[in-house]
């Protein structure tokens, strides 16, 4: 179970909503914190906030960072295989913002008292969730382009909106990784580019691809407006300031005219612009199979979790040599770097 | 020295064969370096791994091109359409990935390597090499400066550590002496002052490598070099690694990616 | 022993000569030096730095929030502390004005 710690002590995180606490210090509270937060003011670590805040945070926050580590595996097995230099450069600095933007999340969270360990540990364990779209294989190297395009930039219209989120450790570390996304996006549309230009062979691995991974990418968002039961708390507090159909929709405005200029198509027969609306309409993902992939029966789920569990057992000797050697020099380590960060 | 059209031929031929065991070796250990990416033992050492794996590989396409001005094809042509015989790498680099003190200490010993012959280069007699010399041995200092950081912890700190570094230098030591097999034409651009004899850099590199590897507890094999990789003798591990490599690239589906 | 990700360490960069440090995020390292060469590209890969800091967590001492606002607020009138919290100038012009003196036109 996760805990956190408060006020020095270690609290389990609630499975379940925590009981509504009361009484008029309660109230007074409450009312000040959401006060706080109608003004636009960012919430901080040590400010006061409702138990419920800091559970919904935690639980975001560490899946956020868990889809970012997990999803360093789809694209990261093609690193060996890239077909240029250049491709190659980019796919490794590519995978490597995921991690460090696994790394950032996991920060955030901390703030929040959950410690890294316990986050990984539940991750480990199976009992963490992480975005759904990294359970989907990547069978050619066309999938690492289409991920670039229609992944990234389903993310990036989810980001840049929790970019605008009232917990101020989340809201920084998501306006640094909205910024090395666009790296990502422009990475991807170029590889995308390439083939959907190349030959009638890379055409058809690129329409192949885009038939994959169009509807995990309108999946990101989560579960339909209907079916989200934690959407209204997390518009009220502003830790999430659109609903996941809202995001949708301004996803598939945005990028399915991307893919169609380049004369592909998008595997829905329900595709259309409504010039009345301004707006794409689209047919909605199969929620019965995202509930089963958010289950564990995914196409890769299962080796999707063996292979970070281990990197995990293979790096621990590693980890815990380390630390065994800091213990052991605590007092060491006069090599006068100090000096003038004590300033 | 610096008018490239003008080398004469048997010349052109020597500081090629140079470049040529440069590149291949820092190709192939990004490469090796980038199969971490999404594996290591700790968020942070994998982002500081894909930085160097991104480096080497960089390193590689300067030497490549430098190449190209002499008259090979280009970065992707030589390291994508050729096969193993046609590498003149160390076998060192082309060995697997291993654990992480394998590739800790199969670093640490590319590094310190790379950083006796960048520093020889940059007096090279061939102004164009010894620019691209000065301007990548910048990069190394955080190489070195990692390498050197993970060998002075893992060497000693458990039981379990030392076992492993000590196993993985026994192994990784003969074929690190293989990075300084003569490439062919070695008395040409000794003579032509282009670099000075292997033997020399070997020693100057001993001369690093030893007081910071016994410093670590770890003891340094009595081992001949393996030679072989300047003449296209490879180890089974480079067809695998290029199987790997030119997977797509030669998979006739298309020109250009 | 339990698995570790190994303590917290704070990391500052300056990105230009002359501006201050700013704190950029975290690193978890098992020692300084170590934090120091993985902060380095975690937070320094792309961008611009002249100097990074890294500062063991554990070592800040920090407000609380239930305090903080008592103790940042500035109740009573402290404008003697700051530059706008003088009349001089005007008390120049009003004794220039009554001894009839004038300045030369600028």
């Amino acid at each position: 179970m996760l805990t956190y710690r408060i006020h020095g002590q270690m609290v389990p995180v609630p499975e379940q909503a925590p009981p509504p606490q009361e009484g008029p210090e309660y109230e007074a509270r409450l009312a000040e914190f959401e006060a706080r937060i109608a003004r636009g003011e960012k919430i901080e670590p040590t400010d006061w906030m409702p138990e419920e805040y800091r559970r919904q945070l935690i639980r975001m926050i560490s899946q956020h960072a868990h889809s970012e580590v997990v999803g360093m595996l789809p694209e990261g097995r093609w690193i060996p295989h890239a077909p240029t230099l250049r491709r190659k450069l980019i796919l490794i600095a590519k995978v490597q913002d995921e991690g460090g933007h696994g790394q950032l999340l996991y920060r955030a969270a901390e703030t929040l008292g959950v410690t890294r360990e316990e986050m990984i540990e539940a991750l480990l364990a199976g009992k963490a969730k992480y975005s759904v779209v990294f359970n989907y294989p990547t069978p050619t190297w066309a999938d690492v382009a289409a991920i670039g395009l229609l992944i990234d930039g389903a993310a990036v219209v989810n980001q840049l909106m929790l970019a605008q989120g009232s917990y101020g450790p989340y809201a920084r570390a998501m306006k640094r990784i909205c910024y090395e996304e666009s790296f990502h996006i422009k990475q991807g549309y170029d590889a995308f580019v390439a083939l959907a230009t190349g030959t009638p062979a890379q055409r058809q691995m690129i329409q192949e691809a885009v038939n994959r991974w169009w509807y995990p990418a309108l999946m990101l968002f989560g579960p339909s407006d209907r079916d989200s039961v934690h959407t209204p708390t997390l518009l009220r507090w502003r830790i999430k300031t659109k609903t996941n159909d809202e995001l949708r929709q301004e996803f598939v405005d945005q990028y399915a005219p991307m893919v169609l200029r380049l004369g592909l198509t998008l595997p829905d027969p329900n595709l259309r612009y409504d010039p009345e609306t301004g707006h794409w309409r689209f047919s909605e993902p199969d929620w019965e199979e995202f509930w089963q992939v958010i289950k564990g029966n995914g196409p890769c789920n299962a080796e999707r979790m063996a292979a970070r569990r281990r990197a995990h057992e293979e790096g621990r000797w590693v980890r815990e040599a380390l630390a065994a050697k800091a213990a052991r020099q605590a007092n060491g380590g006069g090599d006068g770097r100090y000096a003038m960060a004590s300033l | 020295m610096g008018n490239l059209s003008r080398m004469p031929e048997p010349l052109r031929e020597a500081v090629g064969n140079l470049l040529l065991a440069m590149a291949d070796e820092e190709v192939l250990i990004g490469h090796r370096d980038s199969e971490w990416v999404g594996h290591a033992p700790i968020l942070e050492a994998d982002i500081a791994i894909a930085s160097i794996a991104q480096d080497e590989i960089g390193h590689a396409i300067l030497w490549y091109s430098l190449l190209q001005e002499l008259g090979w094809p280009d970065p992707d042509r030589m390291a994508y359409f050729r096969d193993p015989p046609e590498f003149r790498n160390a076998t060192l680099v082309e060995l697997p990935r291993g654990d992480w003190a394998f590739t800790v200490v199969r670093q640490f010993l590319f590094d310190f390597a790379e950083k006796v012959r960048l520093e020889a280069l940059m007096g090279s007699a061939w102004t164009p090499l010894a620019e691209a010399a000065a301007k990548v041995r910048r990069e190394e200092t955080y190489h070195l400066m990692h390498s050197r950081a993970w060998i002075a912890r893992l060497g000693d700190a458990t039981e379990e550590s030392h076992q492993r570094m000590q196993a993985a230098l026994d192994l990784a030591w003969p074929h690190a002496l293989g990075l300084f097999e003569p490439a062919p034409g070695e008395a040409l651009r000794v003579a032509e002052g282009i670099q000075p004899p292997e033997a020399e850099l070997r020693a100057r590199w001993e001369a690093e490598v030893r007081p910071i590897l016994e410093a670590a507890s770890l003891v340094i094999p009595q081992a001949e070099p393996i030679y072989g990789g300047r003449a296209g003798r490879h180890t089974e591990h480079l067809a695998s690694l290029l199987a790997d490599f030119q997977l797509v690239a030669r998979s006739g589906l298309g020109e250009t990616w | 022993m339990g698995d570790t990700q190994w303590p917290v360490y704070e990391v500052f960069l300056q990105e230009k000569r002359g501006e201050p440090h700013v704190h950029v995020g975290a690193v978890h390292a098992p020692d300084p030096e170590m934090a120091f060469i993985l902060a380095k590209e975690q937070f320094v890969r792309r961008g611009r730095c002249v100097s990074l800091w890294v500062v063991p967590a554990e070592a800040i001492y920090a407000s609380r929030a239930d305090e903080a606002e008592e103790l940042f607020a500035s109740v009573l009138e402290k404008e003697y502390r700051e530059p706008r919290g003088f009349r001089v100038t005007e008390r120049v012009r009003r004794w220039m004005e009554r001894h009839g003196e004038s300045l030369p036109d600028a």
